[in-house]
């Protein structure tokens, strides 16, 4: 990742900036791809939901099997969780689905995108409906980590590399709006006294 | 179009392929498209078009990456969308990225990722300067302030008469020999610069930029020979040219020993020279660089300057730069300074950093042949200075100046377009001291 290097002088406060950018910067109000586009934007935050529980329960999972512990869930108080959990998944894969499906009819998005976007899509989708299959019936095993493994390979060379590109891109953009004293966002009429650039 | 030059093609990809560009690497690779930046771009909103779309232009540049700096991109091409540098894309590019972004920046704030778009379709221009496929208009722009010292050509002795011509007038109005435009004098507080549509075109906003150092008693001087804020080179993406143009600022400011380098009043010249000039040169600036916008809020706060708002009654708002506000932090000093200066205000919708563009960033300005388009994105602002009801626009840039002008024609909004400068030495209280 690491900060850029930049030998103009710094008029604000990086740390502040940094924050903004993650926090209230993504707040819908503040973003015209959210409040402008709010079946997508909800659509996508479901779906973003979804990939990190498949990811949480792919640490456990893998946790379990090291440790010998059986998969799916099999003690009767867990069943209604495991269930729950399995719905939220099938919930989540609908809401890619449906992205998927916007992808393919609106033309405009359609000249955008190459077989990555639909690709990186389809993978992330899987895991998530093979996730939830998994968690009611152990047949689904060797799907459910063939589809990982899929997922896996194809995470640092398609579009799902923005997993982790995300969080340095933000990381970024909040440097450069802090540095130069954008971000955090100040109110026009703020008084901020005589010495700031002193 | 004609044939790429291979060795120049090579030297275009090279400027992806660095591995130690954590911000470049991180841009490249951070779109997902969505296709969500779309509404937030002026160029999209207005023709609608997909090769519009901010996340189109930029994969331009990241399927060229992709091709050539991703093993992926090597081996299955297809798969995730990496195209090679051929002609036909040399020309989309040059379409796409100098002739359809001002590099505003306000699809960066919405991106649902955080993409620095600009950042991507300024390293896309570097790679076409690299090639030497600038638009002519844009590098003769360049050249001229490589070869004559200002981007318009303007020869010293008609700069100096001009100025000498400015300061008898303010000699006249002051009624004092005092108030002065120096020019080339040493050892000055500050050295100040302008844009040289000022001299050309605007120089009534150097007389009052000259009344209100007369007023606050500065110590200031501007130079003959390179007095010019702007530095195209920013938007030919020629870093060479860009450095040499902010060098040859640099060395002037040093030879005459200036104390501060204050910027007048121009977006990408402020952006060019205090947050990009340090690393064109790759070396921090040994004084104090700021903008006109903070010295006169300085002014004001300090009390060195006295203004009476009466003096400006008509309805005011203020179209935010870009590379002001968005890119430059100075939303509160550009209001401060206003609201001091003007009785009635009232800001357009959006404004701040979620303000459009006038649509004349970027280097449109000098590319005439983008006119029809830059004139058409152009109405978005127009219907903002319309809704606001605002008699007065007030900017702090030449460059919008020059397109809101056009637009107040084009449009017929009947209003005045003023700089900041102009504003508040409307509003001065000028006080005789012996």
């Amino acid at each position: 990742m690491g900060s850029p290097k930049d030998l103009s002088k710094r008029e604000g406060d990086i740390k502040g900036a940094v924050l903004y950018s993650f926090v209230k910067a993504m707040a819908p109000g503040n973003k015209e791809s959210a409040y402008l586009h709010l079946p997508t934007y909800t659509a996508g935050i479901i779906y973003h939901i979804g990939t990190f529980l498949t990811l949480l329960l792919f640490i456990v999972f893998m946790v379990m099997t090291i440790f010998g512990i059986e998969i799916p869930f099999n003690l009767s108080f867990l069943t209604h969780f495991t269930l729950i959990i399995a719905g939220i998944l099938f919930f989540t894969s609908l809401s890619g689905l449906l992205i998927l499906a916007k992808r393919v009819v609106n033309k405009e998005l359609r000249s955008l995108s190459g077989p990555d976007d639909y690709l990186s899509n389809i993978i992330t989708t899987l895991t998530q409906l093979v996730t939830a299959f998994f968690m009611i019936f152990s047949t689904a095993k060797v799907v459910y980590f063939v589809i990982m493994t899929l997922f896996f390979l194809w995470l640092p060379v398609g579009k799902t590399k923005h997993l982790m590109y995300f969080f340095f891109a933000r990381y970024h953009l909040g440097f450069f709006y802090g540095w130069r004293g954008t971000w955090p966002q100040k109110s026009p009429d703020r008084d901020y006294g005589e010495n700031r650039h002193k | 179009m004609e044939k790429i030059d291979i060795n120049k093609r090579e030297k275009a990809i090279d400027l992806l392929r660095s591995t130690s560009d954590s911000k470049l690497t991180t841009h490249l690779n951070a779109c997902v498209r969505c296709g969500l930046c779309a509404t937030s771009c002026m160029y999209y909103l207005t023709f609608k078009k997909a090769k519009y779309i901010p996340a189109k232009k930029i994969d331009l540049v990241s399927s060229i990456y992709r091709k050539y700096c991703t093993t992926m991109g090597r081996v299955a091409p297809a798969l995730v969308n990496a195209k090679v540098l051929d002609e036909p894309m040399a020309e989309e590019m040059v379409d796409s990225l100098f002739g359809a972004c001002t590099m505003c920046g306000r699809c960066v704030k919405h991106c649902s990722i955080g993409v620095d778009i600009p950042f991507i379709v300024k390293k896309g221009r570097e790679m076409l300067a690299a090639m030497d496929l600038v638009p002519k208009t844009l590098q003769s722009t360049v050249d001229a302030a490589i070869t004559t010292g200002n981007n318009m050509g303007i020869p010293t002795g008609e700069f100096v008469d001009t100025i000498k011509w400015m300061e008898e007038e303010l000699i006249d109005e002051m009624q004092d020999e005092r108030a002065r435009i120096p020019l080339d004098e040493m050892d000055k507080d500050i050295f100040y610069t302008l844009n040289p549509r000022e001299p050309k075109f605007f120089p009534l906003s150097i007389s009052a930029m000259a009344k209100i150092f007369y007023a606050a008693n500065a110590s200031w001087t501007l130079s003959s020979k390179y007095y010019d804020v702007t530095n195209y080179g920013y938007f030919n993406a020629n870093m060479a040219e860009a450095t040499q143009i902010a060098r040859n600022l640099y060395n002037e400011v040093l030879r005459l020993r200036g104390k501060r380098l204050v910027l007048g009043e121009c977006g990408h010249g402020s952006r060019a020279n205090r947050w990009e000039g340090p690393n064109y040169l790759k070396k921090a600036y040994d004084f104090e660089t700021i903008t006109a916008v903070e010295l006169i809020e300085r002014y004001i706060r300090h009390g060195s300057i006295k203004l009476d708002k009466s003096l400006n009654k008509e309805l005011c708002t203020i179209h935010d730069p870009c590379n002001l506000v968005r890119n430059g932090g100075l939303l509160e000093q550009i209001r401060f300074v206003v609201k001091s200066s003007v009785a009635n205000f009232v800001e357009m919708n959006p404004y701040g950093n979620d303000n459009f563009c006038c649509g004349g960033g970027g280097g449109t300005l000098a590319m005439s042949e983008y006119n029809d388009r830059r004139l058409k994105i152009g109405e978005i602002k127009a219907n903002q200075i319309r809704k606001s009801g605002a008699k007065v626009v007030i900017t702090p840039c030449h460059n919008c100046v020059d397109q809101l002008t056009q637009l107040n024609h084009t449009y017929k909004l009947g209003v005045q377009i003023k700089t900041i400068s102009e504003v508040v030495a409307d509003a001065l209280i000028i006080t005789k001291t012996n």
